[in-house]
């Protein structure tokens, strides 16, 4: 009777593999419904929001919520077509490669237009292929690497040209200008870089370490677990004659905190940190530098933002605030030259075309998407133009001055 | 590649010198003392129920929010609205408190009607605990991190304030007012626990439900209180820790008790689980031995050293510095 | 009765226990008392379900099952993002549950750095199936290759671990997962001229499967293939759990010593149960790295560890079919609840539809009509106090989606306040501790404004996080089903012998 079972289980689990593999194509591209169709515009349009709201990341997905809730409220007020969201969890970092299963779920949710996000460079490295199978580009407000819009030696292209869009400069850029204001302007020889083991910390502590040395200087590394508070031991790792220590974190907090106690230990290198830790409301410490959007702070939407979170900028979530202005510009005028009906290509095409002002855009620079390469490291998909991190010097008071 | 690993760590043993050397060891002092702390309350709790809590790690993250709490309450640290021992007096006092009948309420809602499950029940309803904590700290601080600024508690105008005195100072190298402090409190509440467990009644109590429990009910003792009381002390024991964690370290946020627990728990094993002098030994061991890794092997390879010591530690010896063997019945 | 003291009565029988049919464990040092539900059988349509269940051979089950998933693409899962997000997920996760099943289930062993073999297996698929160091081997070589890497530490540590009891095994275990995780994202060694295992960015672009020529790209391809290799895997569990070994395993779990002495190999057992579950694990870690195209360290966390050993707690230890179903249950429900799922309404129906159920279990029925009456009218009873003391702007709000009548019960302000969401959500879990703590008549009454509680602070503040409200619900289900039944929904009763 076993051997019965057996035999015949056997078989079925054999039926099935063959049937895969010889049925439903074999060399076509991952196949997705709802790629094509033709979507009423109506009254309201809906826009994919992937962020990390829970897991280790989830502090980094909620300024960009955050943001993206505001922008969708100024555009629903001085526009006739609304922008609706469904929002994907992609929990960077997190429990389970969430990131693909939000990219599935949203292919194949055919009211989304258009995608805001992810968050993570690796993310988009495995959803690359789905977005690309479901006409989809998504802009993202926090992907910073290099790859993903720029081939360059060594490192192919990972994305499609015209199927990704980033609000936000890349690694490349900023950790070249870190870089030059640390060599040029600030004159420093000895730098120690201490990267917190992230993706985004490993591209820039790379970029500028081999910008840094090219230029003549001498660069030690370390590294610490975003998950370990105890920096004491780093700081005493730190070697003497280091003049600047460059921090290129994601969490405002903890530069604070590493700030605390490197003066606490009597050490008085420079600190200085990157666009992930340009929060003025809590990375306070005077005589650093950071490097972080050149936003106007006298904007008044910046202020209204501002006074409806305790205070709080949350600059993180600034380019997620850009991103869903691209994608609703986008899809308005989509919808205009399709009179009422559009599709996600031309969507994804009209996306391209975007031109943001510097006051639409809060970056402090206007957006406009480049369709080829450009400069050391942007590509199709980078923003062109005066898109660039500036360089803030933090007062005794707090204040941030820009300086580079 | 090995002996370039081991040049350089050679040559870093070198350039920071002595006074280097003194500063890994006062890190891995003043952290030793939380990690003891926090796995004084693992191994507690194993010894009376057999049970690995993994929710503790969770208590001590919702200790440090409390001291955050009546820190803000009373105006921050940079303008206390109370002179500064009160306060800080007040945040331990709080917070021990708070973490304490946390701890009890856990014990009878998830661990009690799991008395004689088999074990693997209460291991799992601990998970569940340790998930909602975090899941529902995450949702009332919308994920945010909040700093302490304990370094800046009673300064001028954001300058750093009496917290940071050195109390005394070895070659060059300063022992600030707080690490002491950190020192001296996990000390002294150590010593009040062994003070309870080995020279009181009640102590004697809980020894007892912890060598056989059934025989301890015979003879009169009321197991069901003598475990809440054991939740209780161990949970303010991670409260107290908490309070100094925010003090000395100073990042809160929801996700805080994941790594330090996981590490204190460590202790907790190296020291021999069950015994309470093996888990301040074995905190102590673990704070040296990560604040010298990080010192001299670097960051990267740091962690891999602590937990490649400890596999090899208990393969070597399972039962853990102190620990004793169990005995098997048949 | 008789009270002369020469001639005692019959016994009395023992007292039938307070709390509601078979609730919670048993009290007893046997497994003969903790059987008894066993014996006994359980009441009522339930008890005639699990009854048909048992009475179904196990081959018909297993055919059932893998008939009825051959056939949902066609009418269950017929969007590709359904098909994705609920078969193959769901598929892996029965896959990953039955490796773990072997080690801890069959054997006892208690394993927390499963996720560390799933992990070699995709690592080990990435870089011998990529571009990364260019070599394109075919997957009917690269995952035995897989499995067998996975198999090695396997072997090193049940051999070294063999002196570890219990608790000590599982805590070697956890140091070697969170080894690998640091290993793999931070020291990353530097050879044949890239870090071996690409750092945090992970190893990209992994091939797809391809046997013998024929490249699995879509997701029903890879569907059906999945079908057919959990089916296999499945099949050859059972047979290895019908076996003696399954058999030694068995009394290895249950009585070490006592097997020791009956001449079973008890550390031999234990690493050929390691070594089987580490390379189930390397299968299946294969194929997650060909499904999801790269392999990142932060895949292979601690939380995906928990997520598989609440999929076979959840079905019952030791239980084959039991693997199945919690699978299906967690990642199902988990998937729905999540946000890119995107059917607000129904996700109220199941919160509101768990309470029903949950207040129908209490016996006898008239608890459950007078706590649902109470619950309906300290909820309008609240909402009239409000509305008429704090005025309108405190109960206009509206439901995020759907069931706009509900805003008469429930108590939603126009504008939400943060404090007062986080006041409410404190309050709801002081009134769990509560309710909890009391019993009888008394816990009844707590339990009305408890749920009405649960029902505001749902529409109020869990609507607006799913992603979090998915995780507490999770951390809160752990707690609930270990109270109420430990052994799983599959599983048999045991009771440890200390």
């Amino acid at each position: 009777m076993l051997k019965k079972v057996g035999v015949v289980a056997v078989l079925a689990a054999l039926c099935s593999v063959v049937v895969a593999t010889t049925a439903w194509g074999s060399a076509k591209p991952r196949t997705l419904a709802a790629a094509t169709g033709s979507v009423k515009c109506g009254k309201k349009v809906t826009i994919g929001v992937a962020y990390p709201e829970t897991g280790p990341a989830a502090t980094l997905g909620a300024p960009q919520w955050d943001w993206a809730n505001f922008a969708k409220s100024t555009w629903n007020k001085s526009h006739k077509l609304k922008i609706a969201f469904v929002r994907g969890d992609t929990q960077l970092a997190g429990n389970n490669p969430q990131a693909v299963q939000v990219a599935h779920a949203f292919a194949s949710n055919g009211k989304i237009l258009a995608v805001t996000g992810p968050a993570g460079s690796q993310e988009m490295e495995d959803t690359a292929s789905v977005w690309k199978g479901a006409s989809i580009a998504p802009v993202s407000g926090s992907e910073t690497r290099v790859a993903l819009t720029r081939a360059l030696p060594g490192t192919p292209r990972e994305t499609t040209p015209g199927y990704f869009f980033r609000t936000v400069p890349n690694d490349g850029q900023q950790g070249d200008n870190v870089a030059t204001f640390i060599h040029n302007v600030l004159k420093k020889k000895n730098v120690r870089i201490i990267d917190d083991e992230e993706a985004y910390s490993q591209g820039l502590s790379l970029q500028v370490k081999q910008d840094l040395q090219a230029a003549g200087a001498t660069v030690t590394t370390d590294h610490i677990s975003q998950q370990n508070p105890d920096y004491n031991s780093v700081i005493t790792a730190i070697p003497h004659n280091t003049q600047l220590v460059y921090i290129p974190w994601q969490v405002p907090a903890m530069a604070q905190q590493f700030y605390s106690q490197l003066r606490a230990n009597g050490d008085k290198q420079i600190v200085m940190g990157s666009d992930g830790t340009d929060d003025p409301s809590t990375f306070k410490g005077a005589g650093s530098y950071v490097s972080g959007f050149p936003v106007d702070t006298s904007a008044s939407a910046l202020k209204s933002f501002q006074k409806a979170h305790n205070g709080d900028p949350e600059t993180f979530g600034l380019p997620t605030y850009t991103s869903v202005m691209v994608n609703a510009n986008a899809i308005n005028n989509a919808c205009k030259a399709g009179h009422g009906k559009t599709t996600r290509n031309a969507v994804r095409k009209a996306v391209a075309k975007v031109k943001l002002s510097k006051s639409l855009s809060l970056l402090g620079f206007p957006v406009q998407f480049l369709k080829g390469n450009a400069g050391k490291f942007q590509g199709p998909g980078d923003m062109g133009g005066a898109a660039a991190f500036g360089i803030y010097q933090i007062q005794k008071n707090g204040a941030y001055t820009r300086v580079g | 590649m090995h002996h370039l690993v081991l040049f350089n760590i050679i040559d870093q043993i070198r350039s920071l010198g002595w006074p280097g050397a003194f500063s890994l060891l006062r890190n891995g002092l003043v952290l030793g003392s939380l990690y003891a702390l926090i796995a004084l309350g693992y191994t507690m709790v194993y010894g009376i129920l057999k049970l690995l809590n993994f929710a503790h790690g969770d208590i001590y993250m919702v200790g440090a929010f409390i001291g955050y709490g009546v820190l803000v309450a009373f105006g921050g640290a940079l303008s206390p609205t109370i002179p500064i021992v009160p306060l800080i007096i007040l945040m331990f006092a709080v917070s021990m408190a708070g973490s304490g009948f946390l701890g009890v309420a856990i014990e009878r809602v998830a661990y009690r009607p799991l008395r004689t499950a088999p074990r693997i029940a209460p291991l799992i309803s601990a998970l569940g605990v340790a998930f909602f904590l975090e899941s529902s700290v995450q949702l009332l601080t919308n994920s945010a991190h909040y700093l302490y600024n304990g370094y800046q508690l009673g300064g001028k105008n954001g300058n750093f304030g009496p917290l940071l005195n050195p109390v005394f100072t070895v070659d060059g190298i300063p022992v600030t007012v707080v690490q002491t402090l950190v020192i001296l409190t996990a000390v002294a509440l150590m010593g009040v626990l062994v003070y309870l467990v080995y020279r009181t009644k009640f102590g004697k109590a809980m020894r007892a439900v912890a060598f056989d429990r059934e025989a301890a009910a015979m003879m009169g003792i009321d197991t069901d209180r003598i475990i809440s009381m054991t939740f209780f002390i161990g949970s303010v024991l991670a409260g107290a820790a908490g309070v100094m964690y925010g003090l000395y370290l100073g990042d809160t946020y929801f996700f805080l008790g994941f790594l330090f627990g996981l590490k204190a728990f460590t202790a907790a094993v190296v020291g021999g689980i069950g015994s309470i002098p093996g888990a301040m030994l074995g905190g102590i061991l673990i704070g040296l031995a990560e604040s010298f890794s990080t010192g001299y092997v670097g960051g990267q390879w740091s962690e891999l050293v602590v937990f490649g010591l400890l596999i090899g530690f208990l393969i070597v010896r399972p039962t853990g510095l102190l620990g004793s063997h169990a005995i098997q019945k048949v | 009765m008789s009270d002369t003291p020469d001639t005692p009565g019959p016994p009395e029988p023992p007292p039938e226990p307070q709390s509601s049919a078979e609730s919670g464990p048993k009290i007893g040092v046997d497994s003969w008392v903790a059987s008894h539900g066993g014996r006994s059988g359980r009441s009522g349509p339930i008890g005639s379900i699990s009854r048909a269940w048992e009475s179904i051979p196990d081959v018909a089950r297993f055919l059932a099952f893998v008939a009825i998933a051959l056939s949902l693409p066609f009418w269950l899962l017929k969007s590709e993002g359904d098909l994705f997000n609920f078969g193959l997920f769901t598929l892996l996760f029965i896959g990953m549950g039955l490796g773990l099943n072997v080690d801890v289930g069959f054997a006892g062993l208690l394993d927390l750095g499963y996720v560390a073999a799933f992990g070699i297996g995709g690592y080990a698929y990435a870089l011998l199936s990529s571009g990364y160091y260019g070599i394109h081997w075919p997957a009917e070589v690269v995952i035995p290759i897989a499995m067998l890497a996975a198999v090695i530490p396997a072997a090193v540590l049940g051999f070294s671990a063999r002196r570890l009891l219990g608790d000590y095994l599982a805590i070697v275990t956890l140091f070697f997962a969170e080894a690998f995780l640091v290993f793999t994202n931070v020291s990353n060694p530097t050879i044949f001229g890239k870090g071996i295992t690409g750092g945090a960015n992970g190893i990209p672009q992994a091939d797809p499967l391809t046997f013998f020529g024929y490249q699995l790209t879509s997701s029903k391809q890879l569907y059906f293939f999945l079908v057919g290799a959990v089916a296999l895997v499945a099949a050859a569990l059972y047979f290895a759990n019908q076996s003696r070994t399954g058999r030694a395993w068995r009394a290895s779990r249950e009585d070490p010593l006592a097997a020791e002495v009956m001449s079973i190999p008890v550390n031999r057992l234990k690493i050929l149960a390691f070594i089987f579950s580490w390379a189930v694990a390397g299968l299946f870690g294969a194929i997650y790295v060909a499904i999801l195209t790269s392999a990142v360290s932060t895949n292979y966390s601690i939380g995906l560890l928990i997520t598989i050993y609440a999929v076979i707690i959840l079905g019952g230890l030791g239980s084959i079919a039991g693997v199945f179903v919690g699978a299906i249950i967690i990642n199902c429900v988990f998937v729905f609840l999540e946000p890119q799922t995107d059917h607000p309404e129904a996700k109220r129906w199941i919160f509101y539809g768990v309470i029903i159920l949950l207040v129908a279990t209490l016996k006898p029925w008239y608890k459950a009509v007078v706590l649902c009456v109470g619950t309906i009218a300290s909820g309008f009873i609240v909402h009239a106090i409000v509305s008429a003391t704090a005025g309108s702007a405190w109960t206009s709000g509206k439901t995020v989606a759907g069931a706009g009548w509900l805003s008469h019960w429930v108590v939603i302000p126009k504008v939400s306040h943060g404090n007062v969401n986080n006041l409410l959500y404190i309050g709801l879990v002081v009134a769990v501790v509560l309710v909890a703590m009391l019993k009888g008549w008394w816990r009844i009454i707590a339990l009305g404004p408890t749920i009405y509680l649960a029902a505001v602070v749902w529409e109020n503040v869990l609507t607006e996080n799913p992603g979090v409200t998915a995780f507490i619900l999770f951390g809160a289900m752990l707690v609930g089903l270990m109270i109420k039944r430990p052994q799983g929904l599959l599983g048999t009763a045991r009771v440890e012998i200390v």
